[in-house]
């Protein structure tokens, strides 16, 4: 069974008198531990899609089975818990929360896991270090974001998603503000989890070169998905 | 071990990112609760001490001479120095009257600084040591014998003003020399002002001349009525075969103070309305405010894996800080504004009693849970919009 099936999902927004398919018939199979790169123009539905897949955005019509069963079956609670447990997203705009520092940043997932998470205060705060030292933070762990630079706050973004040790990560254009070297850095640092953890990884970039480093690439147009 | 970070933690971070309007909207809280306790302190206290009067009466009926009914009424709740007299024949009148269980009698003299007495002015009460139960229990329980004549035993408040204390002194009432034995404890009526003698001084005190009071006259005869009969009932019947006197039943004492209340009650209960449509008015403007400005936020939240009752969770504990310190708040002032203004009011610097821990608890409690309250439903429309808020929308701020 795959880890996620997307069957014939559409999504529509109506404007005026005209209907827009953002997403139009898209399908797709990932198994557990794949990494892919979805590629496409802007606006041509990759965010949309992602958001579907996290639990963020009801499609239209259309099924998303995370092992075998359709999450928009689920009630809110449900869908929360799938948000929280299951899926990290890495928005591809600032998604830090203003008022917190870095490490409370990254403590929030857990917050909102109830404390179901195995170990007290203290496993949790040596793990949020942890991911901080991973992606190169370790010294901003007390640091509010409006301290940080953009790539900072990105990098930041990157590390709460593996918080509550996700099994799927949604990456929004994870890169789009970093340099070069950090973004190879936190590329290695994917591609690391993706082997090691055999974290399934659904990743959406402008980027065709980013894109060529993941082994199974998509690319999507008008709101359709197909193999690149 | 780290302290841990939790809703209540981030709610509090987030009161502190708008001290001002964190403080305005608790001070608005603050302000009604302060409205709230001095109100119910007022109404408890006037309340409260009306009814301790006429329990601690221990009787059925006052029965007082024709038109006294006021006088009689500001002697026993308000601590007022009035004399009013009657011919002691009525009591073997009232005697007649069937219901009637027990009567006891008291004569209420009026002293007069420098004139007649050396005490301020205060109410003399001469009562009957064989007949009495109204004075009785705490006579036995303070001086363990009966007053003899020449002696006096103060009122607690009595005790104050005449500054006796605990020890015997000796002090000239209407020209005659009396012993102070003691001091009773307070019974929160109007009488723990009053000196009290046995009534066999009153011949001593009508013979120096220095009192209105004439031979054979009392003030006030306090009746219990027999088991299973009705005291309006009985005191109708006194009043239809005694043309002398008026009664008065236990439940109507304070009846003219109560009623004066009512108006002030309405008025304290338009203000505390109002102030509460206010206060929830500024909760739901102010958390529509902070509902706006923090939809993305939540929107960030929900996306990360937050369910709605964690959304609705963090809100309300926000309300709930701002209003329970708020309410404290106003607890705090409404109690000190209680104290400070009670000898402001005439019907309270008469009134002895003052509100007993549990009273003043159940008013703070009181406090507490409408100010509270009033902040959670001005602010629950704001929270459950944004609880319903979808993620990706408010995110992208579509």
């Amino acid at each position: 069974m795959p880890q996620l099936l997307m069957e014939n999902i559409m999504k529509s927004y109506v404007i005026g008198n005209e209907s827009i398919h953002a997403v139009n018939n898209a399908s797709l199979e990932v198994n557990r531990g794949e990494f892919i790169s979805i590629v496409g123009h802007s606006g041509s539905g990759k965010t949309t899609l992602l958001s579907i897949i996290g639990g963020i955005v009801k499609p239209t019509s259309g099924r998303v089975l995370f092992e075998g069963t359709d999450i928009y079956s689920f009630d809110s609670d449900r869908l929360s818990e799938y948000r929280c447990e299951t899926i990290g997203f890495m928005f591809q705009f600032a998604s830090l929360l203003p008022m917190l520092t870095v490490k409370e940043n990254l403590m929030l997932p857990v917050v909102f896991k109830n404390g179901r998470r195995a170990g007290g205060a203290d496993a949790n705060e040596r793990k949020a270090v942890e991911l901080l030292g991973m992606v190169g933070l370790g010294d901003k762990i007390n640091a509010y974001p409006s301290q940080l630079s953009g790539g900072q706050q990105r990098r930041v973004a990157i590390a709460r998603a593996f918080m509550n040790d996700a099994e799927i990560i949604l990456a929004d254009e994870p890169t789009g503000d970093l340099d070069e070297e950090t973004e190879s850095d936190m590329m290695r640092l994917f591609k690391k989890v993706n082997e090691e953890r055999r974290i399934t990884f659904i990743m959406v970039t402008h980027n065709t070169d980013i894109a060529k480093q993941t082994r199974r690439q998509m690319r999507m147009s008008q709101g359709a998905i197909a193999t690149l | 071990m780290t302290k841990e970070f939790t809703l209540l933690s981030l709610a509090v971070r987030n009161l502190k990112r708008k001290p001002l309007r964190t403080v305005i909207l608790a001070v608005a809280i603050g302000l009604l609760v302060t409205a709230l306790v001095f109100a119910l302190s007022f109404i408890r206290r006037v309340d409260s001490s009306i009814k301790m009067t006429s329990d601690r009466l221990g009787a059925d009926l006052l029965i007082v001479p024709t038109g006294s009914r006021g006088a009689a009424e500001d002697v026993l709740l308000e601590n007022k120095a009035k004399s009013f007299y009657m011919d002691k024949g009525v009591i073997e009148k009232i005697r007649k009257v069937k219901g009637i269980d027990k009567m006891t009698y008291q004569t209420y003299l009026v002293t007069l600084s420098g004139l007649c007495c050396d005490v301020p002015e205060s109410v003399v009460v001469a009562f009957n040591q064989d007949t009495d139960f109204v004075i009785k229990p705490w006579l036995t329980k303070k001086l363990g014998r009966r007053l003899r004549k020449g002696e006096a035993i103060v009122g607690s408040e009595s005790a104050f003003n005449i500054s006796v204390g605990l020890v015997d002194v000796d002090s000239v009432l209407f020209g005659n020399v009396f012993k102070m034995v003691g001091v009773l404890d307070k019974t929160g009526t109007g009488l723990d002002t009053a000196l009290f003698i046995d009534e066999s001084n009153i011949d001593d005190i009508i013979r120096k001349g220095k009192s209105s009071i004439q031979p054979g006259q009392i003030s006030v005869v306090f009746a219990k009525v027999k088991k299973g009969l009705d005291p309006y009932k009985v005191a109708g019947e006194i009043e239809d075969s005694v043309i002398e006197v008026d009664t008065i039943a236990r439940k109507d004492i304070g009846k003219n103070i109560i009623n004066a209340l009512r108006d002030i009650n309405q008025i304290f209960a338009v203000t505390v309305t109002l102030a509460s449509v206010l206060a929830a008015f500024l909760a739901w403007a102010v958390f529509s405010a902070i509902a706006n400005e923090r939809s993305r936020e939540v929107g960030i939240m929900r996306a990360i894996g937050a369910k709605e009752s964690h959304i609705v969770k963090l809100f309300i504990l926000e309300v709930f800080i701002i209003g329970s310190l708020g309410s404290v708040l106003g607890i705090i002032s409404g109690t000190a504004l209680s104290l400070a203004l009670a000898k402001s009011f005439t019907i309270l610097k008469n009134i002895s009693t003052d509100l007993g821990i549990v009273e003043r608890s159940l008013i703070a409690l009181s406090g507490l849970a409408i100010g509270t309250g009033v902040c959670i439903i001005g602010a629950l429309s704001p929270v459950r919009k944004v609880k319903r808020l979808e993620p990706l929308v408010v995110i992208k701020g579509e």
